[in-house]
Parts: C-alpha cells; sequence; structure tokens
C-alpha cells in the first residue's frame, strides 16, 4: 500500500486530507508541522508527502528544503497543500523540489487529479 | 423532495422529451434536481420571478430562443482539463506524428465539437504548444463549437475558477499558460489566441465549420438517442478532410454503421477518414429548430399527457 504523510498543523485539515487519501487506498500517517515530519521520515520515509505551507515551528517550504538534501528524501512525491495562491509562492514551492500543488480548500476531487498527476495512482 | 423541486413531474418529462427533439440527447429519470439547479439560474438571468413561470412561458409561446437557452443549460457538461487522458494522449501519440510528415509547414486543423466551457481546446492548446521544438513548422488552428450558452461564453473569456483549475491540469501548466486575476485564473493572450470558439446547432448542418483534419468527440456520444447518434456522426464525417481523423473517447465505437472511416488497428477508439471523398448523405431539411410546431407540440402532448394522467390517478385509486 501507499505510504502518504499528511502535515499540517490544522488537525481538521489532517483529518480530512487522510479520510480522502485512505478512500483512494494510501496508508496515512500525520505530523503538525515541518519538524514533526523530518523525525517521523527519518524513522521511516513515506511515498507522497501531502504538506502545508505555514505552520509553526518549521514551515513547509523549509522542510522540503532539508527533505530534499536527505539522498532518502528525494524519492517521495511531494504534493503542497495550502492557502499560499500566489504565482511567485508556487513557482518557489516547485523550485524546492515540489512535485504538485494544491490551493486550499480542496476536495477530493481535487486531492485525487492531484495525485494523478503526481503519478501516485 | 417535491419541498425542494419547484417542477411537477409533467415539466420533467417535457424538458426531456424537448431536449431529446432539439438536441437528440437523452436525459436520465434522475434528472430533476439537474434541471432544476440548471434552470433556476437561467429564469433568474432571463428575469423570471420563478423557474415555473419560466418554464410555462416557454411551453405556452414555444419562443425559439428561450428553449435554445434552456435545452443548452440542460446539456452543459462539468468538464475538466485533460479529461480522460488514455483517449487525448492519442492526439499528440498517434495522430499528430501521422500527419505531420504530409504537412510539413502547413496547418492542422482541429475541432473539439462539444466543447462546453472550453477545457478541451484549451487542453489541445496547450499540449500542442509543448510539441513547438518537435514540429517547430507545423501550426495549429483549434475550433471549440456547442450550443450556444453560459458554458461557452465561459470558453471565449478563458477564465476559470479555484476548483476547475485543479481538476486535471498540472500545476506546472497553470503557471504556465494562466494569469491568476483576483479568485480566477484567465488563459495567457498567447494560449488564448490559438483557440476560436463558434455556437452551432450540432444537430444541424455543419457545412459553415469548414473541414478539419482531426475532429474530437469525446464522451457524449452514449447520450445521444441512436437515431440522433447517426445524424451526429454523418454530421462529423463530412467535416472531417479524407485521411483526417476522428478521435471518441476511450471504448466509444462507431456503433457498425463506419460513416466513411476505418478503425486504428490496435487503437481504440481512433478513426481514419476513408482517402476517397465520400459525400455525406445530405442532412434532413426539415431537422428540428426550436421554434418548429412538431418539436413543442410533441413536448406539450407529453406535459398534457402526463397531467392527464396524474389528475385522473387520485379518482382511480378512490374508486378502487
Amino acid at each position: 500500500m501507499t505510504t502518504c504523510l499528511v502535515v499540517d498543523d490544522s488537525r481538521m485539515i489532517r483529518r480530512v486530507a487522510s479520510r480522502i487519501l485512505k478512500d483512494l487506498k494510501f496508508e496515512t500517517s500525520e505530523a503538525e508541522n515541518g519538524q514533526d515530519a523530518i523525525d517521523k521520515c527519518r524513522i521511516d520515509m513515506p511515498d507522497a508527502i501531502l504538506l502545508d505551507w505555514n505552520m509553526p515551528v518549521m514551515d513547509g517550504l523549509d522542510f522540503l528544503k532539508e527533505l530534499r538534501q536527505d539522498p532518502e528524501g528525494k524519492l517521495p512525491v511531494v504534493v503542497f497543500c495550502t492557502a499560499e495562491r500566489d504565482v511567485l509562492k508556487i513557482t518557489q514551492a516547485l523550485e524546492a523540489g515540489a512535485d504538485e500543488y494544491i490551493m486550499k480548500p480542496f476536495d477530493s476531487d481535487i486531492i485525487e487529479s492531484k495525485f494523478q498527476q503526481a503519478g501516485l495512482i | 423532495m417535491s419541498a425542494v423541486l419547484s417542477l411537477t413531474p409533467s415539466y420533467y418529462e417535457a424538458l426531456k422529451q424537448l431536449t431529446l427533439e432539439l438536441a437528440g440527447v437523452k436525459l436520465g429519470t434522475d434528472h430533476a434536481f439537474l434541471i432544476e439547479t440548471r434552470l433556476s439560474s437561467l429564469a433568474r438571468t432571463e428575469g423570471f420571478d420563478t423557474l415555473k413561470e419560466m418554464i410555462e412561458e416557454l411551453f405556452k409561446t414555444g419562443q425559439s430562443r428561450l428553449a435554445v437557452q434552456v435545452v443548452s443549460s440542460l446539456l452543459e457538461r462539468d468538464t475538466h482539463f485533460n479529461t480522460d487522458l488514455p483517449s487525448f494522449n492519442k492526439l499528440y501519440d498517434v495522430i499528430i506524428p501521422q500527419l505531420q510528415p504530409i504537412h510539413k509547414n502547413g496547418t492542422i486543423r482541429i475541432l473539439s465539437f462539444g466543447c462546453s466551457s472550453g477545457q478541451e481546446p484549451y487542453s489541445i492548446a496547450m499540449a500542442l504548444d509543448k510539441t513547438k521544438e518537435e514540429y517547430p513548422n507545423l501550426n495549429f488552428e483549434i475550433v471549440g463549437v456547442d450550443y450556444p450558452s453560459s458554458a461557452l461564453d465561459r470558453a471565449k473569456v478563458g477564465r476559470y475558477s479555484h476548483f476547475d483549475v485543479q481538476r486535471g491540469l498540472p500545476i506546472q501548466d497553470l503557471i504556465t499558460y494562466f494569469n491568476k486575476e483576483n479568485e480566477d485564473w484567465t488563459i495567457k493572450p498567447d494560449l488564448k489566441n490559438k483557440v476560436t470558439f463558434e455556437e452551432t446547432h450540432l444537430l444541424s448542418n455543419l457545412d459553415q465549420l469548414g473541414d478539419f483534419h482531426v475532429v474530437l468527440f469525446r464522451n457524449s456520444l452514449p447520450h445521444y438517442s441512436s437515431p440522433a447518434q447517426v445524424r451526429v456522426l454523418r454530421g462529423l464525417s463530412g467535416l472531417v478532410k479524407p485521411l483526417g481523423y476522428l478521435l471518441l473517447g476511450s471504448g466509444e465505437t462507431l456503433n457498425h454503421i463506419n460513416f466513411g472511416f476505418d478503425p486504428i488497428t490496435h487503437e481504440d477508439s481512433i478513426f481514419r477518414k476513408r482517402p476517397e471523398k465520400i459525400e455525406a448523405e445530405p442532412i434532413d431539411p426539415n431537422i428540428k429548430v426550436p421554434n418548429g410546431k412538431k418539436t413543442f407540440d410533441k413536448a406539450k402532448r407529453k406535459l398534457r399527457g402526463i397531467d392527464e394522467f396524474t389528475n385522473a390517478k387520485p379518482s382511480q385509486t378512490q374508486t378502487g
């Protein structure tokens, strides 16, 4: 089963996204900020990461940059999922190594479509 | 259900009959809610206080412009960018590579038939823009056609919502081909200029559209009644140039009539026009048009018949 780490400081968003991903046959785990996600990736690197941008402790962009420096961290497919909709922000995320980008608010169709675009489905 | 829906069942039946008569499309039995939501919005735009008022006016006067608006609203499809990828990818994986040696420095004309809000023709334009290096001297003309509707108006403007651009569109394509305007995204002028849109009755004589090297008619055929399928495919046959292509949706076929096409071996959903120019059979000059008396009479009969049945039923039950 494909594994996906859902990283978001909102428990509600984590719960909604995890439910959608479970319906799409993903095995999910959760982290509440970038540092928590780094710790979880060191223990068990997931196949995919659904990543919020603005979070306390470590934000999504810093997490992604650190992840991609790790040789193992080049492998997970990273899909940003954020309220940031500015073209410059999107470009910044792609340059840092994001594979796809979801603009909140999202629904199950959008997650499915974006995970298809990223080759995960 | 009756608390939410404002029209009686007889009106739904009459509207379904009108859609079948005018557009050859069969609306399903579960379309009452869709009819209600789509037409409520149209009723407001048309200045009616209620949906019922608009529908009563439609059947009372047989106003052709309103009939077209009503049927067009009912036919609007929820389309996505790059929809049905297995079929869509065949355009540039199979068809363009076969046309390129013949039209090296020429122009390839592509028609998106039933383009709704324009995601298909713009998806074609984006896909072909990425082949510029491979085919530097090849030009493309992309035309989208559909019934006049608010969906087609959106296509002409090329403006899409936050939700529209996140269905089927890779993020890289969004930032390459769109500009952000407030909460919406609009197609950049360079790409928009490659696509034109025309309003047409899809079952009418299509000669004015010219002819095309490729016609895409995907994921719509099953919604048409059998006679309408024959009519629409015959019309499309007349639009495809000899040795041009018809691309249907995944798993769709021509249903045992070849219409002057041959299937491409090992390629589901692609059909190639035979080299000789086969004249399509003339379209019936008595094609049903919105102000045609027959059309309204048929729909009205449906309305009256069901009303009579509905009115009669309680007394029959009481008698029993």
